[in-house]
């Protein structure tokens, strides 16, 4: 216990919150888990925080605060919580309590440390605390999210029998949010933090919306877990509406600007709107620690798929060095699309196929091949070389009327199947129609007719 | 949790000691009706269960070996001192007793229609009382029914007092004799024992406990059949409005609705589910505001005969709003009793089709998503044409995300079926706008997949015409388009770009009619084709 409060003591002096967030870790060696939870017991607990917070208090020369004692009492509830949780935590990581078998420890875990969090929420919304101390809420909203994973872990691997949510007589059930039922309350939780920041009227230098952002993200994360993105559409409106009494993104911290900014950009990626969600995870991109692979191989694995349908351009052997998975789904894919070889195409989206759709990337994927069948027809133009010159001295005029039997021809070979002319028609008129080629089809003739200059936008032809 | 539980028991001694053992003496093994009903055989109960090792504690009932119950507080969380009132009685349970709570929670005992709230709350009851009144030493543990078998009992019972309106002279008896004991004070004494399904719900809901309608409740000693009017009461009438408040709330919320945290719900949770009583086969559709009287609800057997009946009339009249709130009502049935078996898929799958050949997306979309959610359970049925169906309900629908869970959700042998073969070839001729394909597909439509692709059959015929438009110069002949869309006759063709303010471009050159193409043509396709392509609202969706 006296660890806990030399940084409550420490952070309080100092106005430190990062300092003062660590008195509410739960990531302690468990053996401190213990001692702290052995330092008192159910009744004396009160007493033993209550002494303290004074204590620690009175280490302040001047604040007014300390004098409030609404605000003490605050964080003395804070800190029995606390105390309350650890006791769980520890029983939960104990590996003698296995032996508990059906109790759902972590459920407990979970439980308690929510109460925690309605302290603090509390302290911020009525009782005074201050917006420097927001990195606590940080802390307990980060380790809530983490119990309530395990505690849904748990849960469902255990055997208990346990019908009782389900007994509801609403005209539908879902066995999958079942699944997910304490992460589900953390992110009602989550939105609940999210309001009490972005509800503050404080002065901007001293309000709690400079937390918005980090509780945004792991409210976005949650969504995201929950196969519920389009919630995260709520909150970004909740925020654009605030927008006016804020600090800009900028004034954040990197690392919370990254993770926004990704979040932003897929949620724009899975909406189709992939001029934004370029936009978005470009900044998110550019902003990212050059040494956090992870999080640039999550951004990539978006803004590569974005980049071929806004530019139609590939990403190098380079760019995708430093991340093997994305060079098994993304290298043989480019060079196909590249080749123009229609069906390795086919093949490659295939054999990926689980991990693209679970990534949410197949259906833009599969769009590539308009790219790769642009390659193809390309081909088959410049193989079509030139027009006999009219007169001696004249550049060079590329042939630029092709029968559809010859494109009929190479799609039929890239694709390894016979495709009929009126398909191979559609093709076409899908090209033009799209950019990707500029020119007419003159049905009567069976002939297409592409432009003299730049018949393929974009490609030097 | 039973709400009154935190409410004092009565004080060991005289009065309650006599009651508690004619009360069980009464109960005892009387379980036959219910057997039947629910043809799930008792466990008899057995003697001498050894402590089974294997199986752990379960949820708030301690083992009896806890090594550290310094730590995790008192031993006795089975009679549940709440966590403000902590250790402040220390019982030495004995084994026997324990004996009995690990016996209930065998999983050869478990029965999967009792939750175990509701076993908790009524081992609670039991071992609490035995405590109040001092029996917990002289009584015969061994012989004591489950808490299981006690609740079945006391549904069955309530049905019994459901079934004949009036109540029989036997279950009035049963009545008389569990009041007496516990007439005087209003708390979870034995009177609860012979308590019907909604008389759980009522013992003491909040909103109950101050103002003055619960003075009047108070006043009121309830026979069995009085209990059933009390669904009358002012009170009643207020929890029912708060409910809708609630679900007002819900709707815009936006976000996970709070299961847990609402009132009601918790009132629910203490009830297993309802087993009907009605017999007539033809019921209106009513939402329900609140709890179901198992007196209007039909039970399986009955809806099996029912949906004979529908399936006969739908073929003979081709009533679809007789049928669709037939079928509603029949879904209620089957929910508030939470029957989910292959009978359930069946009613919802046949209510999908019809909706489907109807057009009416949104029951459609309902059936849907509970199919789903009942083929995750395991439940044989239609999966293939269903999952067929979604695909291309989410083509229909524009809906990426859910197009992808859709995908996400296909087996490899799955997508070599058939219908699911089918419903993903058409999702990728459009993704690639490869409409020759496409009308190719729509053509060769497995199952009743056609009703859903005429929803967005005419949208794609815009968006082809718009390609052909720009792509093709200087005209087509009619006939083309007729062959690529797919329309039924040229004449369909024409009217279909007549119906577009198209009628200029339709020209008879030597005695053919050809569509004339090019940028004029073009913009008079791409405003119609945009707003077919902007967002589709359908009611119901989620």
């Amino acid at each position: 216990m006296d660890a806990v409060f030399e940084h409550f003591a420490k952070g309080q002096v100092e106005s430190n919150g990062y300092e003062l967030s660590k008195s509410l870790s739960p990531s302690l060696p468990n053996e401190q888990l213990r001692a702290i939870w052995k330092s008192c017991n159910t009744h004396s607990v009160k007493g033993v925080v209550k002494r303290h917070v004074h204590a620690s208090l009175d280490r302040m020369n001047v604040f007014a605060a300390k004098e409030d004692p609404k605000y003490v009492q605050g964080w003395i509830d804070v800190y029995t919580a606390y105390w309350k949780a650890v006791g769980d935590l520890h029983a939960a990581r104990d590996p003698a309590s296995d032996s508990k078998g059906s109790q759902l420890l972590w459920t407990k875990v979970y439980e308690s440390w929510r109460e925690l969090l309605n302290t603090i929420l509390r302290g911020y919304n009525s009782l005074g605390f201050e917006a420097w101390t927001i990195p606590c809420l940080y802390v307990v909203l980060k380790h809530l999210r983490e119990f309530a994973l395990k505690a849904d872990f748990e849960r469902n691997n255990s055997s208990s029998v346990d019908t009782a949510a389900q007994s509801t007589f609403q005209d539908d059930f879902n066995p999958e949010s079942d699944q997910n039922r304490v992460l589900e309350d953390c992110a009602r939780q989550l939105n609940r933090a999210f309001n009490a920041c972005l509800t503050d009227r404080s002065e901007l230098e001293n309000s709690r919306k400079i937390g918005i952002y980090y509780v945004i993200n792991l409210l976005f994360k949650t969504y995201f877990k929950l196969n519920s993105a389009s919630l995260s559409k709520n909150v970004l409106k909740a925020l654009q509406a605030g927008r006016g009494d804020m600090l800009p993104l900028e004034a954040f911290p990197k690392s919370q600007q990254v993770t926004f900014k990704y979040y932003e950009g897929l949620l724009c990626f899975l909406e189709e709107n992939y001029v934004q969600a370029e936009e978005h995870l470009t900044q998110a991109w550019n902003l990212c620690h050059k040494d956090a692979l992870r999080n640039k191989e999550l951004i990539l694995t978006y803004l590569v798929p974005c980049h071929l349908l806004t530019t139609h351009t590939l990403p190098s052997r380079k760019l995708l060095e430093p991340y093997p998975r994305l060079q098994k789904l993304f290298l043989p894919l480019a060079k196909h699309i590249k080749k123009g070889e229609l069906h390795a195409f086919d093949l490659d989206l295939l054999e990926n196929e689980d991990e693209f759709v679970r990534r949410r990337i197949y259906l833009t994927l599969e769009r590539g091949r308009d790219i790769a069948l642009r390659n193809l027809l390309r081909k088959v133009f410049i193989v079509g070389g030139f027009e006999e010159p009219k007169a001696e001295g004249d550049k060079p005029v590329r042939r630029t009327r092709i029968p559809i039997a010859e494109f009929a021809a190479a799609i039929s070979l890239g694709s390894q199947e016979t495709i009929d002319n009126d398909e191979v028609e559609c093709f076409l008129a899908n090209m033009i129609y799209k950019g990707l080629m500029k020119g007419y089809i003159a049905r009567e003739r069976s002939m297409v007719v592409l432009s003299k200059s730049g018949a393929f936008p974009g490609t030097g032809v | 949790m039973v709400p009154a539980w935190s409410s004092v028991p009565p004080p060991p001694g005289t009065q309650a000691a006599p009651g508690y053992q004619t009360s069980y003496s009464a109960t005892a093994y009387t379980p036959v009706q219910v057997r039947q009903t629910f043809g799930q055989p008792f466990p008899a109960p057995q003697h001498a269960y050894p402590p089974h090792a294997a199986f752990g504690a379960p949820l708030q009932v301690a083992q009896p070996v806890s090594t550290n119950n310094t730590t995790a507080g008192p031993v006795v969380p089975v009679v549940a001192a709440p966590a403000q009132e902590p250790a402040k009685r220390k019982i030495d349970w004995p084994d026997s007793v324990r004996n009995y709570v690990q016996r209930s929670f065998l999983p050869a005992n478990l029965n999967p229609s009792v939750s175990r709230a509701d076993m908790e709350a009524k081992l609670k009851q039991t071992i609490s009382q035995a405590t109040d009144s001092g029996v917990m030493y002289s009584i015969n543990w061994e012989a004591m029914p489950l808490p299981q078998e006690l609740i079945m009992e006391e549904r069955s019972r309530a049905r019994a007092i459901h079934q004949s309106q009036s109540v029989s002279p036997a279950a009035t008896a049963t009545q008389a004799s569990f009041q007496q004991p516990a007439a005087n004070p209003p708390t979870n004494s034995k009177k609860r024992k012979s308590s019907d399904l909604t008389d759980v719900g009522i013992i003491s809901p909040p909103w109950r406990q101050n103002g003055n309608a619960s003075r009047l409740e108070d006043r009121v000693s309830f026979s069995g059949d009085r209990r059933l009017n009390a669904d009358e009461t002012p009170s009643k009438a207020m929890s029912k409005s708060q409910k809708q408040m609630e679900k007002r709330l819900k709707r815009f919320d936006g976000c996970y609705t709070t299961r847990e945290s609402s009132p009601p719900a918790t009132e629910n949770k203490n009830k297993g589910p309802i087993v009907g009583t009605c017999q007539t086969l033809e019921k209106r559709y009513l939402r329900l505001t609140d709890e179901p009287n198992p007196a209007l609800v039909r039970p399986e057997p009955v809806l099996r005969q029912t949906l004979e009946l529908l399936k006969k009339k739908w073929r003979k009249d081709q009533n679809y709003s007789y049928i669709c709130d037939q079928f509603k009502s029949m879904r209620q049935d089957l929910t508030v009793q939470r029957i989910r078996n292959e009978f359930t898929v069946e009613v919802y799958e046949i209510h999908a089709r019809i909706a489907l050949e109807k057009g009416d997306l949104g029951e459609y979309n309902q059936c849907q998503t509970q199919l789903k959610a009942l083929y995750q359970l395991g439940i044989k049925g239609k999966v293939i044409e269903f999952k067929a169906y979604r695909i291309l309900y989410f083509i229909h629908t524009a809906n990426r995300t859910d197009l992808n869970n859709a995908l996400a959700d296909l087996t490899p042998a799955e997508k070599k079926e058939k219908a699911v073969k089918h419903a993903l070839d058409v999702r990728s001729a459009l993704a690639l706008g490869n409409y020759h394909r496409f009308f190719q597909l729509y053509n060769d439509t497995p199952n009743m997949g056609a009703y859903l692709m005429d929803m967005f059959v005419i949208r794609e015929r815009l968006s082809a015409l718009c390609n052909i438009c720009k792509a093709y110069k200087p005209n087509v002949p009619l006939r083309f388009i007729t062959e690529e869309l797919y329309f039924e006759s040229d004449a369909d063709a024409a009217q279909f770009i007549l119906d577009h303010d198209g009628q200029e471009l339709l020209e008879d050159q030597d005695g053919k009619v050809v569509f004339v193409t090019g940028p004029k043509a073009c913009q008079i396709f791409e405003a119609p084709r945009a707003k077919a392509f902007a967002r589709v609202d359908i009611k119901g969706q989620i």
